[in-house]
Parts: structure tokens; sequence; C-alpha cells
């Protein structure tokens, strides 16, 4: 190993496995992610979802842009043995009561896989038809990081 | 159809989608660290279209998220804080930051402990290094 090293770096403070034996800085990168993209009706939608320690960020696309960010919170109370609701917040962006239908309709599951994370969905859909919210949770799904 | 894994540093090939004509860019991911002052900084970079997500931090959590934006009005880009302590300014300046140079809209998540200016610098230096280095990534 120690010959990939750069000369500069105490040796000692490396751990080998996260060393990969390419020239510089490579290290394991510290955020998952994973991105799709499928054709829904015609509209290229792009999905990416990166997993943060405490925080799942997912991107659903149809304007390559980041769009409307809405925070997805499960409340979260001691000893409550049901699944936790979801709380909504559109932290920027246009606030509807469509943008909270799909984003609880999208990313519920991906709260409730992650043992409860918060999720951030930055939502930006042409089409918010439940044809293509159900064909947009399937893509998200194939993006799993958590 | 595709669902894969993103090494972090190429835009995915186009594959079955070839025949579709694209009126937008595909998000690009991009990965990189760095040791500054005997901190392993990690970097990760999502490209969108006329804006892009940046995450700086030692662990990977995400406690802040500032975004920024030009606009008309002011030659300084607008910025706000949108997730965490507001009174914490570091992300919503970085954001301010990497708007005014890029002129797109940044949403910036700065994790690392605001009280070292030193790295604070040395971080902001090694972000305008990538983005010379890979303008495309941004």
């Amino acid at each position: 190993m120690s010959q990939h090293a750069p000369p500069h770096a105490p040796l000692t403070r490396q751990s080998p496995n996260v060393m990969m034996n390419t020239p510089g800085m490579e290290v394991k990168p510290a955020v998952v992610s994973k991105q799709a993209e499928e054709v829904i009706h015609g509209v290229v939608t792009q999905v990416v979802c990166s997993a943060f320690t405490d925080h799942i960020l997912v991107v659903v696309t149809q304007y390559g842009k980041i769009g409307t960010l809405v925070s997805v919170t499960p409340n979260m109370v001691t000893g409550d043995l049901e699944r936790p609701t979801l709380t909504t917040k559109v932290l920027l962006g246009c606030d509807e009561p469509v943008v909270h239908v799909c984003a609880k309709n999208l990313v519920s599951f991906v709260s409730q896989e992650s043992k409860n994370k918060p999720v951030l969905l930055g939502l930006a859909l042409k089409d918010k038809s439940v044809d293509c919210v159900t064909a947009v949770k399937e893509v998200i799904k194939r993006c799993q990081v958590w | 159809m595709r669902g894969s894994d993103v090494p972090g540093s190429q835009v995915p090939a186009r594959g079955s989608m070839e025949a579709m004509e694209l009126s937008h860019r595909l998000i690009s991911i991009h990965n990189f660290s760095e040791k500054i002052s005997e901190r392993l900084v990690h970097f990760h970079v999502m490209s969108l279209q006329d804006c892009f997500f940046l995450w700086v931090g030692s662990s990977a959590s995400l406690c802040s998220l500032a975004v920024a934006m030009c606009s008309r009005f002011d030659s300084m880009p607008l910025s706000s804080m949108i997730l965490g302590d507001k009174s914490d300014t570091t992300s919503s300046s970085f954001a301010q930051r990497l708007s005014k140079r890029t002129k797109k809209q940044v949403f910036a998540s700065i994790n690392i402990p605001c009280n070292d200016s030193q790295l604070m610098l040395l971080v902001e230096k090694r972000i305008k290094e990538e983005m010379e280095s890979f303008p495309e990534k941004f």
C-alpha cells in the first residue's frame, strides 16, 4: 500500500481499506447516491437519492432543476408502536396542497424504510397525475440508498 | 430504464434513450475528498440545469442548507437558510459567494465546525480549484 500513498501523507493515519490505489486523494465518498432516469408519459424524469446520516435527499425532476423543496418528517412519539404520521413542509417554492400530496405519496415509504429518517424532497414535476406519481415512485425504489 | 450506482465521475451513458430529445442536461454527481488541516473533508456536488447542490462535511450529516440566487436588483446574490440553525451563516454565505461566481442558483450545506476560519478558507479554496479543474461538474 505504501507505494501508492502520497509521500507527504502520514502513513500511520491511513486505514488501507479506505485508500484506493489511484493517485492523489481518492477516498470512498461520504455521501452514497444513486440516480435513475425514465421517460414517463413522454417526459424525461430524473431521480437522484442521496443518503446522509440524518436525512435522505430525494430529487425528482422533469425540468432538470431542484424545484420545490419539501421536508417530510416523521412525528416520533416515544412508545408509539404504530407507524409514525408524517408532516410535510414546503421549505422553498410553491406551497400548494398538491405539492404536499405528491410529497407524501412519493417518499413516505423512504422514511419508513430508512428507520424513520426525515426526507428532503426536491420536486419539479410537469405532470402531477396519479399515474405519473405512481411511476415516479417506482423509479425512486430503484435508487435505494437507505 | 436504468438505475445504477453512481461512481461520481461521469454523466450516465445515454443507452436506450439516445433517440430522446433532451431539453435539459442530465444530473451529474461529483464526489471528492481532501485532507485539510489534518481533517478529512468530503465534498459532494450534484449539478442540475442552471443550479447545483454542494455538500461539504467530515461526516455524512446534513445539518444546514442554504440557497442563493442572483437577482437583477442587487449585485450580491440573495441567500436564505432553508434548513438548520439560522444564526449560523456559514452555509448561506458560501452559497452566496458560489452563486456570484457561477451565476447559478446554489444550494449549499456546509457541515464543519464554523469556529475554524482558517479551515473555511481552505475549504473554499479547494472548491474553487475543483471548479476550475472540472467546470462541467458544477
